[in-house]
């Protein structure tokens, strides 16, 4: 599993460190740690685009976006 | 590998918030606000200040309390808590934050106009801002390439609840200042300019009606304004020629904040961001907030040739001056601020209404620009850039560079395991 923490980071990091982790990524599953709604919508787009089933768990300080592949 | 999807269904919204922005702005215009400035943020941030600053800061034809900003923050609150969104954060260099928004700001006034307007301005017809979306494209390229060898401004953490709530309230007082001002109530040490005042090239500045308003003691004499000594200040031909001043051209109040409050929501679900539809095609070939740009430009093209607004050429265009290196330049360093922001100055607004304190920061950095900027006189006028403006320019290109090589760090560290379980 590879995890990344975008959390706190501004715009285009969270999707840079994401794209980075999945280019890097075997594959398996990803999870991307986020605390601002912008960022979530823009990593779920991301992994939607590139095949992936997203899960988003929602707690107050964050989201925790599991990837797997379909 | 997988198969990736270059446009999802989330391009057609961002496109369609974009387009919504472009046609209410020119429909902006059409109700009473300044040419191609039916929604400028740093315009109407500037006229805004413009209310405080008044006339010790030069800012007597540019004071007016835009209700689009004040609705613009306070519809991106209501959305944001709707969605729960509404997350009070800050303390990602919220100082060199608000250094970003300042440089953004003068830089902004030179151009004349942010990074939106260049958009509204090209969809009015202004050529001249084709040199200054090319400038946009220069600074976000070299934004993007900074932001590749690591920039980083840090990460923000969550605040207490009060810390959010500072955007929404600023709003609010704005708000209520605003209205003041609209029902004959305001206080006396606040400037607003009088709603359809025009001023001519020497300056006299005459009311909606015909009366002189400025040199004091002036008066209109067969057309031509005469001082009480007798001297002509500004011919017949000059009167005629006079041209409304920014801050007195401006929409109903009603109109403007419902205007406002909309676009908020609207930009505050889209997430639509001028500098992030060129910075994430560049940087990370994504192109759902390029379709909010592109939605922009067709719905302010639309509207305004709709209305009689459109009007192709490079001179006499509302608001603007031919400088073309001048555009140009000034530009390139406002988009360079703005990504090295995280977004442009409409985002920084609207995240203000998200809790974010960075974003103040950005934004109270912007008025402070604007005060510094009409202040010290690096704005420029239709007759083009202010004699100080290249050597401001100058200074603020070498603080972002400045900027950019102290806040680098590694693009790894974030990244934890490997792939493959």
């Amino acid at each position: 599993m590879t995890q990344v923490d975008v959390r706190g980071l501004s715009c285009p990091l969270p999707v840079m460190q994401t794209k980075k982790a999945l280019d890097a990524s075997a594959g398996g599953e990803l999870v991307v740690l986020a605390d601002s709604g912008t960022a979530k919508a823009n990593i779920v787009h991301l992994l939607e685009d590139r095949g992936f089933a997203v899960n988003i768990e929602e707690s107050d300080e964050e989201y925790r976006i599991v990837a797997t592949k379909n | 590998m997988a198969k990736q999807k270059a446009i999802g269904s989330w391009a057609w919204v961002v496109g369609g918030a974009g387009l919504l922005i472009g046609a209410v702005a020119a429909w902006l215009v059409s109700q009473g606000n300044p040419g191609n400035m039916g929604l400028c943020i740093a315009c109407f941030w500037r006229d805004t200040m413009g209310f405080f600053g008044g006339a010790t800061f030069n800012m007597g034809g540019v004071a007016y309390i835009r209700p689009e900003i004040v609705g613009l923050i306070l519809g991106a609150t209501v959305a944001a808590v709707a969605g729960r969104e509404f997350r009070p954060r800050g303390g990602s260099s919220t100082a060199l934050r608000f250094v970003l928004g300042f440089i953004f700001m003068v830089a902004a006034l030179i151009f004349l106009g942010c990074t939106v307007r260049a958009w509204l301005r090209l969809g009015g017809g202004d050529l001249n801002a084709l040199w200054g979306v090319a400038g946009i494209v220069a600074g976000v390229g070299i934004g993007s390439v900074l932001l590749k060898g690591g920039f980083n401004l840090g990460r923000a953490k969550r605040l207490p609840a009060p810390v959010g709530i500072i955007g929404p309230i600023i709003a609010g007082v704005l708000l209520v200042l605003a209205i003041l001002a609209v029902v004959g109530l305001k206080p006396a040490f606040f400037t607003e300019t009088p709603k359809g005042a025009k001023s001519t090239a020497e300056k006299a500045v005459i009311s909606a009606d015909g009366e002189v308003l400025k040199p004091e003691g002036a008066k209109m004499v067969d057309g031509a304004i005469v001082s009480s000594d007798g001297a002509v200040i500004s011919s017949k031909e000059s009167v005629a020629a006079a041209k409304p001043m920014p801050g007195a051209s401006r929409a109903p109040f009603v109109i403007s904040i419902l205007a406002g409050l909309g676009l908020g929501v609207v930009a505050q679900r889209s997430r639509f961001c001028s500098i992030g539809g060129i910075r994430d095609v560049i940087l990370v070939q994504r192109y759902e907030l390029l379709f909010g740009v592109i939605g922009l430009v067709i719905g302010v093209l639309v509207v305004n040739m709709l209305l009689g607004q459109f009007k192709l050429g490079f001179e006499g265009q509302p608001g603007a001056h031919t400088d073309a290196l001048g555009n140009l330049a000034s530009m390139t360093v406002a988009g360079l601020a703005a990504v090295l922001l995280g977004g442009c100055p409409f985002r920084q607004v609207i995240m203000t209404g998200e809790g974010d304190a960075d974003a103040l920061s950005a934004v109270a950095g912007m008025g402070a620009g604007a005060l510094f900027a009409h202040g010290l006189g690096t704005v420029s006028t239709a007759a083009g850039l202010a004699p100080a403006a290249w050597a401001v320019l100058a200074v603020m290109a070498v603080v972002l560079v400045g900027i950019a090589a102290w806040k680098r760090e590694s693009l790894v560290a974030a990244v934890s395991g490997s792939g493959g379980q």
